[in-house]
């Protein structure tokens, strides 16, 4: 996958934990949490899900990389690569 | 191989919401309950042709779909379940009336800051105070037991005004006597007075279809009449459960909602059981009335908590049944619910169960007819007479608690003493529900979550 398809995967998958969610001011470059007003446990749901669609494991020190729509795409550039 | 990655004992709302969990994120999970039918202490039963709910009066907790960080969104999301196919019914308002007077109150907590101004004209400042100290305070910070007794007296010094709160809020959520721990106390002023009470605009039998088929939507299995009499132990873990008809089945974990006492039992649990047992249970009167009698009666209440002695103690009472406090609910008296043929009125009131666990069965028919009497006459007081309009009637007792949801001595809200971190001395088997610590309907389905997040998805 490239850069635009894990961006677009990752909206999908926030939308489908969140139908409140609202991506018309998102801004990649701002902690998600904050933007979305979700709570850990919904962010959590993330990291499960991706786990579940592409196998990945993704160790819990390091969650900070998934905090904005930006870094989570840093993040999981070279581990999508090949999917 | 085990049969499955994950058994989950009781299909109440804790079980149901732990096994949606597990199971969306594809967990092999089966559900066992020995009743025939999903809710454990929240279920619905057919009487006369009549569908009772048998434990929900109102949900706490309430929350506009858009308040993203209340519990009952979280719990959506969590479930992957979507608000819209559960539209929600908001209370009508509640009251709790004592000799001395009455607070009102609704889902907008500044009407019960201007209800206590008006009644306790000094204690404005104080009560503000109070509810400043409530939304700071983290309930979920691990802390020793406080007092929320001497925390409310402490800001209030007001007991008549600290018993009209603790009324309602223990009645709704606590299972110790006399006082509450203080994050329990935070968690159930916040769900129901700061947010509010509400219902489902279905009953409780549609919310239990939901739940049960997005669990076998996701893959899971839940069977019926089905009634854990061994947790399978071996050395340090558990591998499985044997049922009553004599069928086991092995998992690699396994999560009890059966309550502490029975867990105990089932386990082989080396702990006094007693220490575990709840003291606080109910009886509980339902009436059912021709909807042509709604005119001689109270209609803009949706509950009223009622204490006939400005002094209020919150404990197992010396008689079968106390109805010198209680709850009285009214079902239908919810916002844009239609009027029915009949109508509901049901009494709650508390009782002891050692004294009906004495009775044979002969005295025991005749007490609980005797109790429901009691029960309508004590409600009477405050909704106006209805007792002569009857048209049919039913009744529970703490043992039909014990009967239908195995809680021990029909102790609503199970153990005082709760286990947090779910944990057993068992590795892999885990408490989710009423006894590791969220209670109410709200509740328990987040007790059952937060375990399966916290232990059981990896
Ligand atoms: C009269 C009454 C009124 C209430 N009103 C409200 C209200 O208005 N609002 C609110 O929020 N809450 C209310 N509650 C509280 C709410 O119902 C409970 O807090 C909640 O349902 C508890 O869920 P749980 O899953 O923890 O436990 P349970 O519902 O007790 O679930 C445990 C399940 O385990 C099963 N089980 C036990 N032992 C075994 C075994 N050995 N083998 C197999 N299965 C077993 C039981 O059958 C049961 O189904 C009320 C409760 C009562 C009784």
């Amino acid at each position: 996958m490239n850069r635009n398809e894990i961006r677009d995967v990752l909206l999908e998958i926030i939308a489908d934990i969140d139908e409140e969610a609202d991506f018309a001011a998102l801004d990649d470059h701002k902690p998600l949490r904050d933007q979305l007003d979700l709570d850990s446990m919904d962010f959590l749901d993330i990291v499960m899900e991706l786990r579940k669609r592409y196998k990945l494991q993704i160790p819990e020190d390091e969650y900070p990389e998934l905090a904005t729509l930006s870094s989570c795409v840093n993040y999981l550039e070279p581990k999508l690569r090949h999917i | 191989m085990s049969d499955y990655q994950l058994i989950i004992i009781g299909a109440g709302l804790s079980g149901l919401a732990a096994g949606i969990r597990a199971a969306r994120f594809g967990k092999k999970t089966l559900i066992v309950d020995q009743h025939y039918r999903p809710g454990g202490l929240n279920s619905y039963y057919k009487f006369q042709g009549h569908l009772l709910e048998t434990g929900l009066h109102a949900i706490t907790n309430f929350a506009p779909p858009t308040r993203k960080k209340a519990p009952l969104n979280l719990l959506f999301r969590q479930l992957q379940l979507s608000r819209r196919d559960f539209p929600v019914r908001e209370q009508l308002g509640s009251e709790i009336a004592f000799p001395a007077g009455s607070l009102h109150f609704a889902n907008d907590p500044d009407l019960l800051q201007a209800e206590v101004e008006r009644l306790f004209p000094a204690c404005g400042e104080a009560f503000h105070q109070l509810r400043r100290a409530i939304a700071a305070h983290d309930p979920f910070a691990s802390a020793p037991w406080r007092s929320a007794r001497s925390f409310v007296a402490s800001y209030l010094k007001e007991p008549l005004l600290e018993n009209m709160l603790f009324l309602p809020l223990m009645l709704y959520g606590n299972a110790e006597e006399n006082d509450m721990a203080l994050s329990q106390f935070v968690i159930m002023f916040r769900a129901v007075f700061e947010e509010g009470l509400f219902r489902p605009e279905a009953d409780m039998r549609a919310f239990l279809d939901l739940l049960v088929d997005q669990y076998e939507g996701f893959g899971g299995t839940i069977r019926y009449r089905a009634e854990v009499e061994k947790i399978l132990i071996k050395n340090d873990r558990a591998y499985g459960i044997r049922l009553a008809d004599g069928s086991s089945y092995t998992a690699e974990a396994l999560l009890s909602t059966a309550g502490l006492p029975e867990t105990i039992r089932i386990s082989g649990w080396q702990t006094p059981s007693a220490t575990y047992s709840g003291k606080m249970s109910f009886t509980e009167t339902i009436s059912l009335l021709p909807n042509a009698v709604r005119s001689s009666i109270r209609q803009d209440r949706t509950l009223i908590f009622y204490s006939s002695s400005d002094q209020f103690s919150y404990r197992r009472p010396q008689t079968l049944q106390d109805s010198s406090w209680g709850v009285i609910c009214f079902p239908d008296n919810f916002e844009g619910i239609p009027h029915k043929e009949f109508f509901p009125i049901r009494v709650t009131n508390p009782a002891s169960y050692p004294l009906w666990r004495a009775l044979d069965s002969e005295t025991y028919a005749q007490e609980k007819t005797a109790c429901r009497r009691a029960a309508v006459q004590a409600s009477e007081r405050y909704t106006g007479p209805y007792g002569q309009a009857i048209v049919h009637q039913d009744s529970f007792t703490p043992l039909t608690i014990e009967r239908f949801t195995r809680k021990a001595e029909g102790a609503v809200y199970g153990s005082p003493i709760k286990i947090p971190d779910g944990k057993t001395p068992w590795s892999n088997l885990f408490i989710a529900g009423t006894d590791q610590g969220y209670l109410g309907i709200v509740g328990s389905m987040l007790s059952g979550i937060s375990i399966v997040n916290r232990h059981l998805l990896d």
